[in-house]
């Protein structure tokens, strides 16, 4: 049976501002999980939660040099901090297409060979409103060399309610505007893609 | 009284210069844009001169990026009182209807504008642009590319189309639009270090090392382009790595890497003076050059 996924408030706020921040563009981004210590026999009770969310790019997304650099620099980092890559994220440009595309299936897999249990996420930007009343994830799993949409629920969460009324405060707020993703730090090095002062206002809220 | 005054025009000065810039540099904030333009339309339209006709155009667009269908009504009643029968006028008409999802309607009107003036090269481009809104990006291809064979000088066009070719995957067309570019932009490093990106991605031996000399080359056109130092970097200890070269070949690779990741190391501890926060990502970067250095030996 398939471990779960389950998204923090952090995470799934980081995704929607990076989509609130590009409207007019796809992007994309990972989405990281705590390294699990030991393999439990009964692993499969035991949800993956995926704790952070790291945007990465926006605009063209199906160019290779650049996503290296990302995946391989964001992987040393995860290796200090005891993380792991555990997903990956993406908004098509177009609003109402939200089926997974080349690019996504090919980023998906390569973070699957790392991590089994990897999920690739599509957002359907044709339910993003301001007030995050649902859940507007698609959630894809790597089954047979072919991804599966699993559904997804506010059980897909670690708490639904935290995770909406945050993400909605802090689009209402405008944070997207200092939302920092890899191509503004490829941009400008100062430019921190951890989004420290982000994570301060999740927890601020909390 | 006088201060009172002074302050309140060196505002809305300001606002002026803000949206000039923007316009210049062709930003898409529309979300600030809106803000301040509806503010100086609003209240300070009579201090505005004759800008305000281009101000009304510029916050009419944003509007619309920002569903602000009412805000973006009123700016083209102004156009169109000022401006009866213009095309410019007729084109952000049809643009609204875009925003609108009307595409037919706003087909027609594109029609009808080059129907008075076939080399209207805006209401070809809106016709391209919403092939692409409604996915058809064959057709956009298809139109675009003969587009560029009456307007073959124009830039955005070359640009644009080469991004339709990437999101297809279609690397080798990409990267003869941006060979276009570079040959009419020579001294654009941006270009450059695109072209760069799509022969990486294209792969083989023969385009990575291609690919290295236009990182190389945007390099030297600004040497502060850390996209262009990445992919240096990684271009050349991907040839270095390859089983397939020479030892010469491997040698040379080797140094530009070692170079590059000096110049890298040097770029992060530059940005990481003073935070505290940067040192994870200087770290990082170390870390990720250094494992490297070991897979290519």
């Amino acid at each position: 049976m398939r471990m779960s996924i389950k998204l923090t408030t952090q995470a799934y706020c980081k995704m929607l501002l990076h989509a609130a921040k590009y409207p007019h563009c796809a992007v994309n981004g990972l989405l990281v999980a705590e390294k699990q210590k030991e393999k439990k026999k009964d692993s499969h009770s035991t949800p993956i939660l995926c704790v952070d969310c790291i945007p990465l790019f926006h605009g063209t997304l199906a160019l290779a040099p650049m996503l290296e650099v990302a995946l391989t620099l964001i992987d040393t980092w995860c290796k200090e901090n005891k993380y792991v890559i555990a997903g990956y994220y993406q908004a098509n440009e177009r609003t109402k297409d939200f089926r997974p595309n080349q690019v996504s299936e090919k980023v998906g897999a390569r973070i699957a060979e790392n991590f089994s249990e990897a999920a690739m996420i599509m957002v359907d930007s044709t339910r993003f409103t301001m007030g995050c009343y649902e859940p507007i994830l698609a959630i894809y799993d790597h089954h047979e060399n072919k991804w599966k949409c699993r559904d997804c629920n506010v059980d897909s969460f670690d708490d639904w309610c935290e995770a909406q009324k945050i993400t909605s405060a802090l689009l209402e707020g405008r944070s997207y505007e200092s939302l920092i993703d890899f191509d503004n730090h490829l941009d400008d090095l100062r430019n921190d893609w951890t989004n420290p002062e982000i994570n301060k206002s999740v927890l601020h809220l909390c | 009284s006088v201060c009172k005054f002074i302050s309140y025009s060196v505002g809305v000065h300001k606002m002026r210069d803000k949206l000039r810039k923007w316009r210049e540099d062709n930003h898409r904030n529309s979300e600030q844009i809106v803000d301040v333009g509806e503010e100086l339309i609003n209240e300070h339209a009579s201090k505005l001169g004759d800008d305000i006709w281009i101000i009304y155009e510029q916050v009419m667009i944003a509007a619309l990026d920002c569903s602000r269908d009412d805000l973006a009504w009123t700016c083209l009643q102004e156009l169109k009182r000022q401006f009866p029968g213009s095309q410019r006028v007729k084109r952000l008409a049809g643009m609204r209807l875009e925003a609108l999802e009307k595409y037919e309607d706003a087909s027609k009107q594109y029609d009808s504008i080059l129907q008075d003036d076939p080399t209207n090269t805006a209401a070809r481009k809106r016709k391209i642009s919403i092939l692409k809104a409604q996915g058809k990006s064959a057709e956009a291809i298809r139109e675009l590319n003969e587009y560029l064979e009456q307007f073959v000088g124009d830039q955005e066009a070359w640009h644009e189309l080469s991004e339709l070719y990437i999101n297809e995957h279609d690397y080798g067309k990409a990267a003869f639009c941006l060979e276009e570019l570079m040959m009419t932009n020579p001294h654009n490093h941006l270009y450059c270090e695109q072209y760069a990106e799509v022969k990486y991605t294209q792969g083989g031996l023969e385009n990575l090392e291609l690919s290295r000399k236009y990182f190389a080359q945007a390099l030297k056109l600004n040497n502060r382009n850390m996209r262009a130092l990445f992919g240096l970097y990684m271009s050349a200890s991907h040839i270095a790595a390859c089983p397939k070269v020479n030892a010469t070949v491997k040698k040379a690779n080797v140094k530009y890497a070692a170079w590059a990741t000096n110049q890298i190391n040097r770029a992060y501890q530059l940005a990481g003076r003073g935070t505290k926060e940067n040192k994870c990502s200087v770290k990082a970067v170390e870390e990720m050059l250094e494992s490297m250095q070991i897979t290519m030996s």
